[in-house]
């Protein structure tokens, strides 16, 4: 289900899939600024209503994020466990930058394959269910 | 992902990028190409690094900032605690001595010589014991804001301790020192109110003008023996520096120095001045005073020591051994008449009354010597007892539990009141001789002086009158009532071998 409408400069998409997990999709060329990061992330914590659920960041093709934006990505949200999805090698610096700046408050990793992705968020929530 | 082409350009950028870093410039970005290739992550990696360090550096340089705010506001307080005085904001002795140094510096290049005031208030122990620390400490800072609003903006104002203050006056002519002087002795002078209470911190004021070329501590110093021929000199007064004053204050140490050893050296001397039945010119005390048999400078007065003792701390001591001596002297007495026909008045300086184990020393000594408690009567004066706490009247209280009298001295000298008077513990008010010295010529002070013995003995106290040189003021005296007398007419001071053979057969002049 679609329930925020993306606007510019913003995320693209925040939803809830059939499996519970969270998506959100930066658009092309996104410069994630500290107020950006923020009203996702508030937005994902309304999104899950008092339940901690995995999350998977497509996050290709974000030009740069910025240093307030990562600490956001440092505060404690409804995520449990979060898979970020990049492409390219550009991704993977910014990725590694966020995890590494921030002390990551839920196991937190960088893919460029979907389905290890997912695979990783599904461990995480068989774990969180047990 | 496949190597950059050695003509990709980003990498000529990039090494631009690190010189531009090294040189401090973390401002400088690359742009990454929409390729997002490898040299793009590196791109992206030395933006992120350069957004890091930009960071850091200013983290630090803004702690930095804040520290050295915090330090120089430390220092401020340093400074603060180690040149101002605490309770007055005034400057402290340091400071003044800076402020000495420069303007001496300044007077040697052309400016004039500056002066130095010293002033220490004449009453502050008496305020300060009497009314308390807090009321004290009040007044202390009443003074400060005085002194402050006489002086120019140039001059500084200095708290040297206690009450003692020093203004020092840059760049200034005999003159304008003076009127200065003047205006701090008129404001020290205007009362103080304390709640209900009024106290007047007058101040005794030394001054020294400079001369060019004479050095800081010098100035402070002159200044202070000039205070001091200021207190010595009245109260409430300004006395300028002259340099015959420091042998006044080489004397008075000379004199301080060696009171600690005339106790021990035998030098003190007690000598009785009787006290009479003006009716039948019977003796029926005597009063004991102190006199110091210095080794090169004879016999000394009370006014030439005591003042000295009282401030060098050897009052205390020297009052024990007046207490000591004269009961230890009571204990040879004839066989008539019995012993309680005769008292022995002994004086009492406030510090002495403060003194804890007074009442014991006095019943030690009595009970060591087999003299009646009784046989003793301890003066304290009307002044010291209106300056007194309720510790005094603890002491005089445990004196009357003895047995012995207690006796208010020099009355009419301070401002008690007969009804304050009744209160007290005490049962005899020796009146000051200045009260009958126009007796036999003025009528007015006839009746006035009395009226105080009426109302004395309507407080069921006896009076005894002091200073009686005359017949006249005898005979005046007892168409008064007054019952007793000391003075010149009855005897001048003498030992107590004296006063006892005297005791056999009295020859005195009686009212006839």
């Amino acid at each position: 289900m679609v329930v925020d409408q993306p606007e510019p400069n913003r995320y693209e998409s925040l939803t809830i899939d059939d499996e519970g997990i969270i998506r959100l999709v930066w658009p092309t060329g996104v410069v994630i600024t500290g107020p950006s990061a923020r009203a996702a992330f508030e937005q994902v914590n309304r999104l899950s209503a008092d339940r901690r659920r995995p999350m998977l960041v497509d996050m290709a093709t974000t030009k740069s994020v910025a240093r307030e934006a990562r600490a956001v990505f440092g505060e404690r949200s409804a995520a449990s466990r979060i898979a970020l999805l990049g492409r390219s090698p550009v991704d993977r610096v910014i990725a590694n930058f966020t995890l590494g700046v921030s002390q990551v408050p839920c196991p937190t990793r960088f893919f460029t394959d979907r389905d290890k992705a997912l695979e990783f968020l599904r461990v995480g929530r068989q774990e969180s269910a047990e | 992902m496949s190597e950059p082409p050695a003509e990709d350009g980003r990498l000529d950028q990039l090494v631009d990028q690190i010189v531009q870093l090294a040189a401090g410039d973390l401002s400088v970005r690359l742009e990454a190409s929409p390729a997002r290739d490898s040299v793009d992550a590196v791109i992206t990696g030395f933006n992120l690094l350069a957004d890091e360090l930009d960071m850091m550096y200013r983290t630090l340089e803004q702690r930095v900032a804040e520290r050295t705010a915090e330090l120089d506001q430390a220092k401020r307080e340093l400074e603060r605690l180690a040149l101002y005085d605490p309770l007055t904001g005034l400057a402290n002795r340091s400071l003044l001595a800076d402020r000495m140094s420069q303007a001496v510096a300044r007077a040697e290049r052309g400016a004039g010589p500056p002066s130095v005031l010293l002033l220490d208030l004449d009453e502050f122990k008496t305020i300060n014991d009497g009314l308390g620390h807090s009321v004290g400490d009040l007044l202390l800072v009443e003074i400060a804001r005085r002194l402050t609003a006489v002086v120019r903006d140039t001059d500084t104002v200095a708290r040297l301790g206690g009450d003692e203050f020093a203004i020092l006056l840059p760049d200034i002519d005999e003159d304008q020192a003076l009127r200065i002087a003047e205006r701090a002795l008129t404001e020290l002078q205007k009362p103080f109110a304390v709640g209900e209470r009024a106290v007047w911190p007058a101040a005794s004021i030394g001054i020294c003008f400079g001369t060019r070329g004479q050095a800081a501590d010098l100035l402070l110093r002159d200044a202070d023996t000039a205070m001091y021929a200021a207190k010595a000199g009245g109260k409430g007064t300004a006395q300028v520096f002259r340099p015959e004053m420091h042998h006044a204050a080489r004397a008075r140490l000379q004199i301080a120095s060696e009171l600690g050893s005339a106790i021990e050296q035998n030098q003190l001397r007690l000598l009785y001045q009787p006290i009479v039945d003006l009716r039948s010119g019977a003796p029926v005390g005597a009063e004991a005073l102190i006199r110091w048999q210095h080794p090169t400078r004879g016999l000394l007065l009370p006014a030439e020591f005591i003042g000295v003792a009282e401030g060098s701390g050897h009052m205390v001591d020297i009052g024990h051994w007046v207490l000591r001596t004269a009961i230890a002297e009571l204990e040879q007495w004839p066989d008539r008449p019995a012993r309680e026909s005769f008292k022995v008045h002994v004086n009492l300086l406030p510090v002495e009354v403060r003194w804890p184990g007074l009442a014991e020393l006095v019943a030690d000594a009595l009970r060591a010597h087999g003299v009646p408690a009784a046989q003793l009567v301890l003066e304290i004066s009307e002044t010291g007892l209106m300056t007194g706490d309720i510790g005094d009247l603890e002491a005089l209280l445990a004196l009357r539990r003895l047995g012995s009298g207690i006796a208010i001295d020099d009355f009419g000298t301070g401002y008690s009141s007969i009804s304050y008077l009744r209160r007290l513990p005490i049962d005899s008010v020796k009146v000051d001789q200045s009260l009958i010295a126009d007796i036999t010529t003025d009528p007015t002070q006839v009746r006035f002086v009395g009226a105080i013995l009426q109302l004395i003995e309507a407080a069921g106290l006896a009076a005894v009158v002091e200073g009686i040189e005359s017949v006249e003021q005898m005979q005046r005296l007892a168409e008064l009532g007054c019952r007793y007398g000391q003075g010149f007419l009855f005897g001048r001071p003498v030992p107590w071998s004296t006063i006892m053979s005297s005791l056999l057969g009295p020859t005195r002049p009686t009212v006839s």
